[in-house]
């Protein structure tokens, strides 16, 4: 949800993340994958869907897939998943390789401008849409959630790099009302 | 700096997300104990270095990960095509061009 | 302010309601808001702003924007200090402290330097002679350039912002505005650069109206609609500076010069960096000066500038004009002068019978016009006071009559326009030249560029107005909105009819040019048509020769003045034509950008990311030592109190030989291999098999390039059937992760198998140590640790403390080792629990230091370290981690039996022992056989790694040496730089438990 003014940044609360391969082109994996997250998988480029409040999937690239669920342990849903999936597909729990953040603001995007070569613009870059791509010095998957708001999932490694870079990038829009990110 | 069309994720992303991954269209020998070592020495080493038009491989290394080919002059750097692995480009210039 | 002794009483688009004060060279000085430095020091009657490069010679303002050659200040002071700014883009605000560049003690050594320095000085000596460059180095290095450095970190902050758009238009002037406006009533995305403060251009100094309204308010309802459109944005102060491919341009943004020196909360410089889908390049034109004698006087201006000066800042640079011109439109700056109540001594035509409206204009304002004239040398003491003037021959490089004597002390010139094209010709266009304009025109920019306005060569205002709204229009088109009509009504405008221009690139002197008084081409280097001649008569052709020659447009205005009369002197000194002889090519960046803005935000902490481990809290709460290993931190070494690092070593050490210690390795790659073609896939990726490896076991491999030489290394486990978990050394994670993908996807796509990078998502803790198991006993375990049921090599995976976890029974150090992983978010919680666990088995935390030692003693390479790109895998003593004869093979191996590998004098993995048991061998040394050798001397190879070993009390190294598995007990040396040689001896690589017992208590 958009503040308004400034930019906010704060840590989301994921349950699990969980990498997915498979072939896109096939429905009953797709369907199956769907049965147990409760998220269809975004078959089109850069976009991604979610099961408000529940999960969403992110496409990574023409057969991968990140799921990032609200509840359950990474290791269960691996193992659930891998049980119903065709051998041929691969599911990892990364529970702990991920941070997200969301950011938020009307001046959000401009955070994202600083930060990325990616063109964020909403006439490029709607509600729906993600990328991954070069985030300051390091890289990050960035999804559209609405006009404003922004969620973006980096390696934990980088959390303390990115998260100042985040702080010191925002500070320019948040100096006038005194609130830090 | 380049604009590199990804075709997988169908659209065209900065330089930055990529990497170069040498010529494109060297196929590993099917078996190499069968190459002399001259024919080997030429699959390791020798490359095309053309003025003008290039096939080489790229990878899109923030974004999806995919290899890819590109058809890329080497005089003015102009992209005339990028095209999944396996694959051709639509308008093939002519072998002379190569 | 009675000081502004040079300013009008009224007029310009100054705040007379704002007055400012500022220093230049320690003199307190007063202007308005609205000012640039150059036109208030103008208006204090400053004339002389700094002296020249090599004579020394006073000089004083000639333009009026990017193109100043001479006014080049420095501001402020210490880290604050600004150096290489150029007055006449200098917005004045209050406190401004200003500095010419020279400081008075180098003026004079350059000036005793300068007339020792012939022309081709700096290239002789560079080329020709290092002695005499060694000898003059010094004294060049002190007096040349333009400012001094900053004496202290930078206290500003500069960021930067990408950017992207339909269209981006550079230039805001006439040309510029109409374009921007076209392009975004089409609906396209649309940027608008302009160096300058204020939008306008050449308008902010028009005084002719456009239509019904004056110049200025056209560019105010302009700037208006623009900005009241959400598809528009409009960046003044901002320097297009650099146009790279693919209409990526890089644009520097000025936020705060204009509010004083330091603004430690707001970002001093922004470079935007443009991705444009279309670029309208509206940059204009810049007059051309006119090369005559001492045309370096302080009071020889551009005409321009004089009308700009006049019109924009009310402030007359002088009291008598004189102007010197080629063409019509230069008669503006006399009406202007005259307007502005000052007089006009005469005007010097170069053509023999000007006839144009404003001559008529001119004439009729009692102005003298002095046809097929020239200036042909200024005199004066430190400002003009007379012009020489004579009549010009019908070919125009001669003299043809006696001179005489004008009193003035302004001349204003104009040599016609060089058009702004220095963008376009950052993309490698080489402009070319028309000899209808008289200049250089861009060249041809293809379908994703358009120059539109002067720097086409378009002179009048209304047509630089209409084409620019048509290249508006046609750049939107191109990117999908619009029809590429233009419904641009273009104001009515009162444009004189003129006359042609008769171009003069050098102006005869009654002396030949070698003898005349200098004429100077380039300003700023101080570069005469005399040197040029010179370069020519001593034999260069190529223009680019003769510019590193004379050092023609090195300056940091690139010359932007003197470039073309430069190019056409060269030209005639050759006997061809300028389309002949061409011009040179400019660079980035168009103006000279601070390294501020270069680094951005990646300085200090952002300079490059650093990578934590879930427990690098813990390690910092320890006071660990670091080590940056790629990106990663990692502690170096726990130094306690009164502890050097040697002492923190050895008893980090002999904790792990003696008791359990415990290691941070989360760094390490790892990577998840699934898929019914894993086993096949590991087959051909690693020189040694995977088939047959048991689930729940773990083996090391060697990971080749195709030359056979070593790329990583490793251990693999099986988890399941058809999923491994392999294991890459820290800093290959990353290239072993693409190393996989690109054999995968480019040679075996059919395989059945997937990679997922899990090196974030496992925590680490190596528990190492004769007394491990106990820690991992007492922390709590749901596997059985005994020997047999956890045996080397094996992986288990359970809860440890409470955590899931996956067990690997790998050893690194050669004692007993488990290596504890947990998902990430649980490091911390495990950390924390084993070394609870392991208080009273006095559990030692160790860093990587130790763990070299450790493996050294064991004789294990460190890949990268002990190999170099070069090593095969006989080379480090390890054929029995390959296995040929694989159905498949696998990357390298054919090149394994290739001649040159088969070498028996290849360097080889050996140990060394220091003989005197007691020095520790320098990592990188040299080693040679023979301690004593005549040069040159053959090398026998060198140390890779080299400690002191705690467990042995004695020095131990690896190094490798030529054939030196056969050569052990033999003696190298080790020669310093320090004269010592140190003697070692060859011995086998393993130094501690060669039976490799311990790690299987
Ligand atoms: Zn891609």
């Amino acid at each position: 949800m958009s503040d308004g003014v400034g930019v906010a940044c704060r840590e989301s609360r994921v349950g699990a993340f969980l990498n997915l391969r498979g072939d896109a082109a096939d429905p009953g994996f797709r369907n199956v994958a769907a049965s147990v997250t409760g998220v269809e998988l975004p078959v089109e480029p850069c976009t991604w869907r979610r099961h408000a409040g529940h999960a969403a999937a992110y496409w990574l690239g023409p057969d991968e897939w990140l799921l990032a669920m609200q509840n359950g342990v990474g290791v269960d849903l691996e193992s659930r998943l891998r049980d119903v999936l065709d051998p041929r597909c691969s599911v990892v729990d990364v529970s702990g390789a991920h941070v997200q953040v969301e950011l938020s603001g009307e001046d959000a995007g401009k955070v994202l401008q600083k930060s990325s070569p990616y063109d964020f613009d909403p006439r490029n870059f709607g509600v729906g849409r993600c990328v991954q791509t070069v985030f300051a010095k390091a890289t990050a998957l960035v999804a559209a959630r609405e006009a404003d708001a922004f969620d973006i999932v980096f390696r934990r490694s980088y959390a303390d790099y990115l998260l100042r870079w985040l702080e010191d990038a925002a500070a320019e829009y948040n100096a006038s009302d005194g609130r830090s990110p | 700096m380049l604009r590199i069309r990804c075709p997988y994720c169908q659209e065209a992303r900065s330089e930055e997300e990529f990497s170069h991954a040498g010529e494109a269209h060297i196929p590993r020998p099917a078996n190499p104990d069968a190459s002399s070592d001259a024919q080997w020495g030429e699959y390791l080493h020798l490359r095309r270095n053309p003025r003008g038009p290039h096939r080489e491989m790229w990878v899109h290394t923030a974004g999806c990960r995919r290899y890819f080919n590109v058809l890329r002059d080497t005089v003015n750097y102009e992209i005339l095509a990028t095209y999944a692995m396996g694959e051709r480009p639509a308008d093939e210039p002519e072998e002379g061009a190569l | 302010m009675s000081g502004q002794v040079r300013r009008l009483a009224s007029g310009g688009r100054i705040n007379r309601d704002r007055g400012l004060r500022f220093t230049f060279d320690g003199r307190v000085l007063e202007g308005y808001a609205g000012d640039t430095l150059a036109s208030a020091l103008l208006a204090n009657g400053v004339d002389v702003v700094g002296r020249s490069f090599k004579y020394a010679r006073p000089r004083g303002i000639v333009g009026h924007g990017a193109e100043e050659p001479n006014a080049i200040v420095q501001l402020g002071s210490a880290a604050a200090s600004v150096p290489n700014l150029r007055a006449t883009q200098v917005e004045l605000y209050d406190g401004l402290e200003a500095r010419s560049t020279g400081a008075p003690v180098f003026q004079r050594a350059v000036g005793r330097l300068g007339r020792f320095l012939p022309a081709g000085f700096y290239y002789k000596t560079f080329m020709g002679s290092a002695p005499l460059w060694m000898a003059s180095e010094p004294l060049l290095r002190h007096a040349a350039g333009f400012g001094r450095a900053p004496t202290g970190a930078d206290p500003d902050t500069y960021d930067r912002m990408n950017r992207h758009c339909d269209v981006l238009v550079v230039g805001a002037g006439p040309a510029g505005l109409s374009a921007a406006l076209e392009a975004a009533r089409s609906g396209a995305r649309v940027l608008l650069a302009d160096e300058q403060a204020e939008f306008g251009g050449s308008l902010l100094a028009e005084t002719r109206p456009l239509g019904v309204d004056g110049a200025t308010n056209w560019v105010d309802k302009t700037i208006g609609e623009l900005a009241s459109r959400a598809n528009v944005e409009l960046l003044p102060r901002s320097t297009v500076s650099g146009f790279y491919d693919h209409n990526f341009l890089t644009i520097v943004e000025r936020r705060t010069d204009h509010l004083g020196l330091v603004s430690p909360n707001a970002t001093r410089e922004r470079l935007h960096r443009v991705r444009a889908d279309q670029v309208v390049l509206a940059t204009g034109a810049i007059e051309r000066p006119l090369v005559f004698a001492n045309n370096d006087l302080p009071g020889v201006m551009l005409a321009t500038s004089v009308g700009t000066y006049v019109n924009r800042y009310a402030v007359v640079p002088g009291e008598t004009l004189l102007l010197f011109t080629t063409n019509d439109q230069a008669y503006r700056t006399a009406l202007d002068w005259r307007r502005a109540g000052r007089e006009v001594c005469a005007i010097v035509d170069v053509r023999e019978a000007p006839g144009g409206e404003l001559v008529a204009a001119a004439r009729e304002a009692g102005i003298e016009v002095i046809a097929g004239h020239v200036v042909i040398e200024a005199i004066g003491r430190g400002r003009v006071a007379r012009a020489v003037i004579a009549p010009l021959n019908a070919s125009g490089d001669a003299l043809d009559g006696p001179t005489r004597r004008l009193s003035c002390n302004l001349i204003a010139c104009s040599g016609g326009w060089n058009p702004t094209l220095h963008l376009g010709s950052q993309t490698g266009v080489r402009p070319r030249w028309s000899e209808d304009a008289a200049a250089f025109l861009p060249g041809d920019l293809g379908v994703r560029a358009l120059c539109t306005g002067a720097v086409t060569g378009t002179g009048s205002l209304r047509a630089c107005l209409e084409e620019g709204a048509l290249a508006g229009a046609t750049a939107a088109s191109r990117t999908g909105f619009g029809s590429g009509r233009t419904t641009f009504a273009a104001p009515v405008i009162d444009e004189p009819r003129g006359t042609p221009a008769r171009p003069l690139y050098l102006v005869p002197h009654a002396r030949p040019v070698s003898r005349a008084p200098k004429q100077f081409v380039d300003y700023q280097l101080d570069v005469t048509a005399a040197d040029i001649e010179l370069a020519a008569r001593e034999g260069y052709k190529s223009v680019e020769h003769v510019k590193r020659y004379t050092a023609l447009g090195f300056g940091t205005d690139q010359g932007k003045l003197g470039n073309v009369n430069g190019v056409a002197i060269l030209a005639r000194a050759l006997g061809k034509t300028i389309a002949e002889t061409g011009t040179t090519m400019f660079r980035p960046s168009y103006t000279p950008a601070t390294f501020g803005t270069i680094a951005g935000r990646d300085v200090g902490e952002f300079f490059d990311p650093e990578r934590h481990t879930p427990m690098h809290t813990w390690h910092e709460s320890k006071g660990a030592a670091w080590e940056n290993v790629g990106r990663w931190k990692r502690p170096w070494y726990y130094p306690r109190a009164g502890e050097t690092m040697q002492q923190a070593v050895n008893r980090e050490c002999l904790a792990a030989r003696d008791g359990v210690a415990i290691l941070d390795a989360s760094t390490l790659g790892k990577i998840d291999i699934q898929g019914a073609d894993a086993a096949e896939f590991l087959d051909r990726i690693y020189t040694i098999g995977f088939r047959r490896l048991g689930v729940g076991r773990c083996r090391y491999g060697l990971m080749l390039r195709e030359d056979g030489t070593i790329f990583d290394d490793g251990v693999t486990a099986r988890l399941a059937e058809n999923r491994y978990l392999m294991h890459t050394t820290t800093g290959n994670a990353e290239a072993v992760f693409a190393w996989l993908e690109l054999w995968h996807q480019t040679e075996w796509p059919d395989l059945d198998v997937h990679f997922t990078s899990v090196t974030d998502h496992w925590a680490t803790a190596a528990l190492v140590g004769p007394r491990s198991r106990e820690v991992l006993a007492k922390v709590g375990a749901d596997i059985d640790l005994s020997r047999d049921a956890f045996r080397f090599m094996d992986v288990r995976e359970g809860e440890v403390a409470g955590f899931p976890a996956r067990v690997f029974r790998i050893s690194f150090s050669g004692e007993l080792s488990f290596e504890v992983n947990v998902p990430a978010q649980h490091g911390r919680g495990l950390w924390d629990a084993l070394i609870d666990a392991g208080s009273e088995f006095g559990i030692t935390p160790y860093g990587t230091e130790t763990m070299h030692v450790l493996r050294a003693e064991k004789g294990f390479i460190i890949v990268g370290q002990d190999t170099d790109g070069s090593m095969t895998p006989a080379d480090m003593g390890m054929d029995w981690a390959v296995r040929r004869n694989k159905p498949f093979g696998f990357i390298g191996d054919r090149s394994l039996v290739l001649s040159d590998h088969q070498r028996a004098d290849r360097p080889q993995l050996v140990g060394l022992a220091s003989a005197d048991g007691d020095t520790v061998l320098p990592e990188g040394g040299q080693l040679v056989d023979d301690p004593k050798p005549p040069p040159p001397v053959p090398m026998a190879g060198h140390v890779t790694s080299s400690y002191y070993s705690a467990r042995l009390s004695r020095p131990i190294a690896l190094g490798m040496v030529k054939g030196g598995s056969k050569r052990i007990g033999e003696t190298v040396y080790c020669p310093l730089a320090d004269g010592r040689i140190l003697a070692g001896t060859i011995v086998d690589p393993v130094f501690y438990d060669p039976e490799g017992e311990r790690q299987n208590v």
